[in-house]
Order: C-alpha cells, then sequence, then structure tokens
C-alpha cells in the first residue's frame, strides 16, 4: 500500500469536520476527510439543525451540570455572523431560515431566569425582547395557556443539516480537498514531526502522512484520540428527536423551554421537529442507539402542553443519536498539549457553531489568531493529568463563572 | 425522567398465552388451532374487519346483494370467534417496548393497548411493491391490489377500460374480478415471459395441478379476448385530469414505446413484499433474498423466528399464497402446542401437514421461476427511468435526485440518500418507493450491494413507530398528569 501524504488529515466528515475541511482547503491546504461510513450521517444525520442564538438554558434532563451561558453567548453571537453569510460562503442554499424563536417560561422562578439570561444576552450584544404571556400568544397564538412569558430573539433559526455538510464538503472538492467515504480510521501514530493515520482495511486500507490530524469525530471524538495515545474525558450521551407529519398550521420560530427539555421547530416541508435532550434508551457507538419510549412521551406531553395545537398531529418517526459531550458541558476545541499537530473540535451545538470553529481552526493551525478568544476551552482541561496540574487554576477560574450564574 | 411519569403505568394491559398480530389467512389460521386447543388467544387486525386482504370481507350491503366472494373467509373468521379467541379488529400495532416483550398498539378509538404473551406470531402479510413511471401520480392509476380490493369488499371498479401491468400471476385474478364487474380489460403487460409461447400453454406445463388455478384463470382471460403482451412494460401514463392512455415498452429496452392503449384505468404491481418491519422492530434476525431484494425473517420449519418467543407466518415470512400463508398459520400454531405440552396433533396429521408445506413451497418456487426475479427486473427498469419521474411521492422527489445523491455524497449508501433526499421519509414510511430508491441506488453504484456488509442491505431500516400514531394516543400512555394545562 502506498503512502500519501496531505496537509491535514481530518477525521469524520460530519458537519465540522466538513466546515473544517471547506475553511482549509479554501486557504490551499491539501486535505484529506476520512469518514468510517456515509458523510453527515452520524451525529450530524441526527441533529434537528436548530440555530440557537439566545442563551440555550436548556438543560437536557439528566444533564448534570448547566452551560456556562455568560461564557457561552459572545461565541454565540460569533457563531450568528458566519451563518448570516454562509449560503453565499458556500454558493449553495442550505436552507438557513433566520425567523427568530421564543425560549418560554412557565414559572416565575423561570421567569426570573428569563431576566437574568436577557441580561447576559444584552450583555454579548444579542438582542433579546421579554414578553409577558399574553404579548408571546399575541406573537405566536400557537402558544398555549401555560405560557408565563417568553424571550424572542430575531437571530434564532435553523439549518438543514442534510444539506449544509455536503455543501461544506463539495466546497473542499472545488478547492482540492478529498472525502473518502467508508473509510473508518484505525491508527494514528507519531511520524517524526507529524502523523501517520491508516484507514481502512484490506484492499481499501490507506496510509497517509501529515503534519496536521484533525478529530472532528463527534461522539467518537475520545476514541480517535486514544488512537494517538491521547485520553480525553468525554462523556457522549445518547438523545432523541421526534418528528411529526406535516401540519397545515405553519410556526416559522423555533420554541424552547427555559426550565425544561424542549426545543420544537417546523421544517420546511411542514413537518414539526420536536427535541430538547430528552435520554435515548441506550446509546450504541457502534451501531444503533435506540430511542426511549419514556422519553417519547414525556417530551410530547411537555410539547403539547407549550404547543396544544400538536396534540391533533401523528408521530411520524423517532430517532437516537449520540451527542459529544464534555464533562463541564462547553466545547472543547484545541490542539492538544503535548501532541502538536493534533487538534479536537465538539461537543456541545457543534451545528451552531460549525461554521465558527471551523474557521477557528483554520486560523489555530495557520498559527493565526482565531476570531474568538478559545484558550479556556482547550483538550488541557479534559486531560486528567493536564487538568490536576497545569490547569487547574483555569479550571477554578471557570467554576467561579458558574456559581455567579447560578 | 421521574417514575410518576413513567409510562409503564397508563394505558390498557393485556396478557395472553398468545398475541397474533395479523388477521389474514395464516393469522385466522392459527388463532383458530390455538384458541379450541385452550389456549388464551388474541387476534389483532388494523382492520374493522378480520380477514387480511385475502379474505377481506365485503360490506354489508355489497354482501345482500353479490355475496360473499370468498365464503371459507367467511367460514374462518366464524371458527377462530367460535373458539373463544379475542378478537380487536381496528388495532393498529405501531410499537414495542420493555425490550421487546411489549407489542404498543392502539385501538379502534385511538386508546393505546400494550399486549404482552408468552408466544408472538407475527401474520403482519405482503405489501404491495410498485416502481413509478411518468405519469404514475395520476388519477385513475393505482395498484392490482387496489383494484382487487374496491371490487371484493365494495363491488367497484376503478375504471371502465383497464390496462393491467407489472408482474406475477396476481395480475390473472385481479383481471378475471375485473371482467367479472363488466370493467374492459384493455390488456395485460407481463414483464416476463412466463406463458410461453401463450396463456393456454399453462395448463399443458409439467404440473397441471399444481397451475390449475392460474390456468383457470388464464382460460377465463382468453375466452374474454383480453390479450397478454409479455415481456412488456409500462414506459408511461398520459392524461389531463386523469390517466387517458398509456405508452408500453419492451421489458428489454424500457425506454422505447412499442403500444399506446387509451384506458380510464392503469393498474402497475409486481407482486408483493413481505411486511417485516415488526418482526425486524422485535430483533428477529432477516436475511436478504437475493432474488427479491427483499428482506425476509430466517424462520424455522415452523415458522419459529431467531427469538424463539416469535412466529413469523403468511406472507410476512415470504412470498408463497393463500395456501402456504394457511399451512404456516398452522404450523406455527403446533409448534406452540408442543412446546405447552398440548400437542393434540395426530402423528399422521402432522407429517400430511408437513408434506403439504413442502409441496406449497414446490409449487411457490415452480411459480416464482415463471417470473423475472424482482431484482434482476429493477436492475432494468431503475437506470431507464426517466430523471424527473417522482419516485417518492409522499415528499416529491424525483429520480435525478435520488441517482446524484447516491453517485455523491451518500457514496451508494441507501440510508444516506434517503436522508438527504428525504425519499422514504414521508407517511408512507417508505413502502412505496423503497423499491424503487434501492434500485436507483443500486443501479448508480453497482459494486455496492447486497451482502456488501451488514449496512449496506437494502431495506430502510424499521423505526418506531410502524406506522404514524395519534399524539394524542402517547399522551395517554403519559397519563393524566400530561393532560394537564390543555386549552
Amino acid at each position: 500500500m502506498s503512502t500519501r501524504t496531505a496537509d491535514a488529515v481530518i477525521v469524520g466528515a460530519g458537519v465540522l469536520g466538513a466546515s473544517v475541511a471547506s475553511h482549509l482547503a479554501r486557504s490551499g491546504h491539501r486535505v484529506l476527510v476520512l469518514e468510517r461510513g456515509a458523510p453527515g450521517r452520524e451525529g450530524s444525520g441526527t441533529t434537528a439543525g436548530n440555530l440557537h442564538m439566545q442563551a440555550v438554558h436548556t438543560k437536557r434532563p439528566g444533564q448534570a451540570v448547566p452551560l456556562d451561558s455568560a461564557r457561552f453567548l459572545p461565541l454565540q453571537r460569533a457563531a450568528s455572523d458566519r451563518w448570516e453569510t454562509l449560503e453565499e460562503e458556500l454558493e449553495t442554499s442550505v436552507e438557513v431560515r433566520r425567523t427568530g424563536g421564543f425560549t418560554i417560561a412557565e414559572t416565575e422562578e423561570q421567569y426570573q431566569e428569563l431576566r437574568d439570561k436577557h441580561g447576559w444576552e444584552a450583555a454579548a450584544g444579542i438582542h433579546t425582547e421579554i414578553l409577558d404571556g399574553d404579548a408571546a400568544r399575541a406573537a405566536l397564538p400557537l402558544l398555549g395557556p401555560t405560557v408565563a412569558a417568553a424571550t424572542w430573539c430575531d437571530l434564532d433559526g435553523y439549518a438543514n443539516p442534510l444539506k449544509v455538510t455536503p455543501a461544506y464538503l463539495d466546497s473542499a472538492t472545488r478547492h482540492g480537498g478529498r472525502t473518502v467515504a467508508f473509510a473508518p480510521v484505525r491508527r494514528i501514530t507519531r511520524n517524526g514531526d507529524g502523523w501517520r493515520v491508516v484507514a481502512g482495511r484490506g484492499a481499501a486500507e490507506r496510509v497517509v502522512d501529515t503534519p496536521v490530524v484533525v478529530d472532528v469525530a463527534g461522539p467518537w471524538l475520545g476514541e480517535i484520540a486514544a488512537m494517538a495515545g491521547i485520553t480525553l474525558r468525554m462523556t457522549p450521551v445518547a438523545i432523541q428527536m421526534h418528528a411529526t407529519v406535516r401540519s397545515s398550521a405553519t410556526m416559522s420560530h423555533l420554541v424552547q423551554h427555559i426550565g425544561e427539555g424542549l426545543s420544537v421547530k417546523q421544517v420546511t416541508a411542514g413537518n414539526l421537529l420536536i427535541g430538547g435532550g430528552w435520554p435515548a434508551l441506550s446509546m450504541d457507538l457502534a451501531g444503533r442507539s435506540d430511542a426511549s419510549l419514556d422519553s417519547l412521551v414525556g417530551n410530547v406531553a411537555l410539547a403539547v402542553r407549550v404547543l396544544p395545537f400538536i396534540r391533533d398531529l401523528r408521530l411520524l418517526r423517532m430517532w437516537a443519536g449520540p451527542l459529544a459531550a464534555t464533562p463541564d458541558e462547553m466545547p472543547v476545541i484545541g490542539e492538544v498539549p503535548g501532541a502538536p499537530g493534533f487538534y479536537v473540535a465538539g461537543g456541545t451545538y457543534a451545528f451552531t457553531f460549525a461554521p465558527l470553529w471551523g474557521e477557528t481552526l483554520r486560523c489555530l493551525i495557520e498559527g493565526k489568531p482565531p476570531p474568538v478568544d478559545v484558550s479556556d476551552l482547550g483538550p488541557g482541561r479534559l486531560m486528567e493529568q493536564w487538568s490536576q496540574e497545569d490547569n487547574g487554576p483555569e479550571q477554578e477560574n471557570h467554576q467561579d463563572r458558574r456559581s455567579k450564574r447560578c | 425522567m421521574t417514575a410518576e411519569h413513567s409510562a409503564a403505568t397508563y394505558g390498557e394491559v393485556v396478557e395472553r398465552d398468545v398475541v397474533i398480530v395479523g388477521g389474514g389467512p395464516a393469522g385466522l389460521s392459527a388463532a383458530a388451532r390455538l384458541a379450541s386447543a385452550g389456549l388464551a388467544v388474541t387476534i389483532l387486525d388494523e382492520q374493522p374487519e378480520l380477514g387480511g386482504q385475502y379474505y377481506r370481507r365485503p360490506a354489508p350491503a355489497v354482501a345482500r346483494q353479490w355475496g360473499d366472494h370468498r365464503p371459507e373467509g367467511g367460514r374462518l373468521i366464524a371458527q377462530v370467534r367460535a373458539a373463544g379467541a379475542e378478537c380487536r379488529t381496528g388495532h393498529l400495532v405501531w410499537g414495542v417496548e420493555d425490550d421487546g416483550r411489549t407489542l404498543l398498539a392502539s385501538d379502534d378509538a385511538e386508546h393505546p393497548v400494550r399486549l404482552r404473551a408468552r408466544y408472538l406470531v407475527l401474520a403482519t402479510g405482503a405489501f404491495e411493491r410498485v416502481f413509478p413511471f411518468p405519469g404514475w401520480q395520476l388519477p385513475g392509476v393505482t395498484t392490482p391490489g387496489f383494484a382487487q380490493h374496491l371490487a371484493a369488499s365494495d363491488h367497484t371498479t376503478v375504471g371502465d377500460r383497464v390496462v393491467l401491468a407489472g408482474s406475477g400471476p396476481f395480475l390473472l385474478p385481479v383481471a378475471c374480478s375485473l371482467i367479472e364487474l363488466g370493467v374492459s380489460v384493455a390488456g395485460i403487460a407481463e414483464a416476463g415471459r412466463p406463458y410461453r409461447p401463450s396463456l393456454r400453454a399453462l395448463g399443458t406445463l409439467g404440473h397441471p395441478a399444481r397451475l390449475r388455478e392460474l390456468a383457470s384463470y388464464a382460460a377465463r382471460l382468453a375466452r374474454a379476448r383480453v390479450p397478454i403482451w409479455q415481456e412488456t412494460v409500462v414506459l408511461r401514463a398520459d392524461g389531463r385530469d386523469r390517466v387517458s392512455s398509456v405508452t408500453l415498452a419492451a421489458a428489454a429496452r424500457p425506454a422505447r414505446p412499442v403500444r399506446t392503449v387509451e384506458v380510464d384505468a392503469l393498474c402497475v404491481g409486481y407482486g408483493f413484499r413481505p411486511q417485516t418491519d415488526l418482526a425486524r422492530m422485535l430483533g428477529c434476525q432477516v436475511r436478504v433474498d437475493v432474488a427479491s431484494g427483499d428482506a425476509v425473517p430466517v424462520t424455522g420449519a415452523a415458522g419459529r423466528a431467531s427469538r424463539a418467543d416469535v412466529y413469523v407466518v403468511g406472507e410476512a415470512a415470504g412470498i408463497g399464497g393463500v395456501h402456504a400463508a394457511k399451512a404456516r398459520g398452522l404450523a406455527a400454531a403446533h409448534d406452540i402446542l408442543t412446546r405447552e405440552g398440548r400437542s393434540a396433533v395426530p402423528v399422521s396429521e402432522a407429517r400430511r401437514m408437513m408434506s403439504a408445506r413442502r409441496r406449497l413451497a414446490r409449487f411457490t418456487a415452480l411459480t416464482d421461476s415463471l417470473y423475472p426475479g424482482p431484482a434482476a427486473l429493477l436492475a432494468t427498469l431503475a437506470p431507464a427511468l426517466p430523471a424527473d419521474t417522482v419516485v417518492c411521492r409522499c415528499e416529491a422527489v424525483r429520480a435525478e435526485e435520488i441517482r446524484t445523491t447516491a453517485a455523491g455524497s451518500a457514496d451508494g449508501d441507501l440510508n444516506a440518500t434517503k436522508a438527504w433526499t428525504r425519499a422514504g421519509m414521508g407517511p408512507c414510511q417508505g413502502r412505496e418507493c423503497g423499491f424503487a430508491v434501492a434500485g436507483l441506488v443500486r443501479s448508480v453504484m453497482p459494486g455496492r450491494g447486497v451482502g456488501d456488509g451488514e449496512s449496506r442491505v437494502e431495506i430502510f431500516p424499521s423505526r418506531l413507530p410502524v406506522r404514524p400514531v395519534p399524539l394524542a394516543t402517547l399522551l395517554e400512555l403519559a397519563g393524566p398528569e400530561s393532560q394537564k394545562g390543555d386549552a
């Protein structure tokens, strides 16, 4: 088997891999994307495709720690700007719809959380409005009587995940990049100053020497890093989504819940997607995760309470998919300390962040300053030996921010 | 998720010795035998009456005026009821839970029902194999099965002048039913060449007895002077508000027109595909049948699936016709009774049944060998399908889009093609277009096919719900808590 070379090998043709491939290829790098299955079919194939621009305060049912919204929002602001120009950049439609969204509250306590969140949003330059229940229902009459208040953000939206990944990959291809599907990476070894990546088996085996490996394998991020001898404390979870048949009613806004696991939106075809991070019955990283009936029923009951018109629809489909998650629920992005040329990116809201992380990784790889400061989001904090010794103080800062927020 | 939310607490729960899903010939045969042996049996069917497609009950008014086209079906249903089996019609089984130990259904008022049994008999039947062509969305274009259904249960015709097309023995009885109702059958286009040299020759084949039924249909069609165009397929249907003509082509050159026939209805079908969603959802192993490209449950002689408490019988276990379906239903019933130590089957009867089943299997193989294998047909038809033909009607996805995606970003993967084009994502869950989508994917990526690893099995995966289920039914599963706050 002959050995090829590439300027960068990207492991995983999900939305992040596709984005970084496109960014690097457009910048003149020879990139090779290796995908174990069909591109965009794993985590990125099961996402709802929400563009979350107001604070994503929603906790998944069972989630241990909340997201650090105050830290997260400036990143969301930067991500939002990039979605604005994405279709132009990729020269194709990926069904970006910025039709705005509501985050609703049902209790007085949740109402207070809305007000807190509104403050952080204002500080990050994300414009949101607080509406009382009646004003929210006047704006979206489909909202039910239990809605006590809502924030409105006109930057929220949706893009079709099944179009975004292929569009990025096409853009990479146009600039000389290559994507190889059904080529699972099997070995990553140090090779001089760079890396040697072996993928596929038998006649389909390929060996690539490269100075840069970008591990964007989503829920499998930890497994891939382990091949290179890097231990990252990732905590992937499987969550599920529910789709109804097409509805004749039109709801052009994303609806989320501030205190419970709920996100609802209508896709272009007319189906409603109901999610909110409800846990799947099982997570099977090697095969298909099983959806849970309890989660289905719980999620649907919540959706019907907030949006009663949904009650008259039928459930068309449900599916479960793994989600890359970190113990602190914050994204991970950066070069692995002690493993020069090995970059990782993933974790929370990778879809919303795909355009931003693609650009950020390109800058990091090229040694240029990234568009946003990600120095506290590096993989070091997920490595036992680093988080305990070198990154100790940073961890504390992180905790401080959270305790202020809660 | 808190305990008081637990879905396990609400909805009717049914516990039986045996639950049979599907009230057609196979399910009814099993139910009659098991219930009369004293087991607690529930038989479910999604239709308002038992009988399935073959023994479909005529509407009462139709039965009074025209009689019952298949009285033996009525007798079998009466037998099942008399034996004490609980008959639940209007019940849709839409999922499983509890690691496959519980079936989830909704009753005729769409209330949820959970069913548990020591033995599950899946007699879920088959659905028609369709393949698209330009104009197949026109009113008046339907399937042979639908035409038969209208004729049998409503004594109604699909049109006055009809062409039947597709492949398989089923086209003949449908043509006969239509003729009986006074329809002018302008012709039958059969993709293969089973009737060599002509229809009449059927009766003189090496197995006259086994083909007697087929030959009798053939004789009736010959008397009615119905032309049979062999090795002929539909090229397209035309019409303004409704189909007004069909253009046919030679099967070997499916893009070149050879004949245009004026019609007001067109029925096209390529036989049947086993309905295996539930078996697959229960974790029963399936294999891909090379000749048809269909998923077929792996079963033992008595229909026992890879899960010991599950039996798959009738057409769901592989297309074999009504006699085979009944024999399989009985065989499963006897196997269950034997395991229960209740076998009242004399050895001689068991032997007789075994040899009957073998005979029927040989007959099925013989009939199958007359007609072209669906997988081979697909390999000819799929590449010839015009680019702008709508393949998935639910989601309006055209052939070209499927080809481009399959050859491009989906890299020959059926499910990736589905995800990216939405073909197969509509309310029919891909039952209509699945065969064609698989054919289009394979036609552009021939290297990726059956047997090329598990992920390449060319059927859409089975997902909950098996059929779209009302959210209101799910809410009832959640219990009264979830009803709070409704306007």
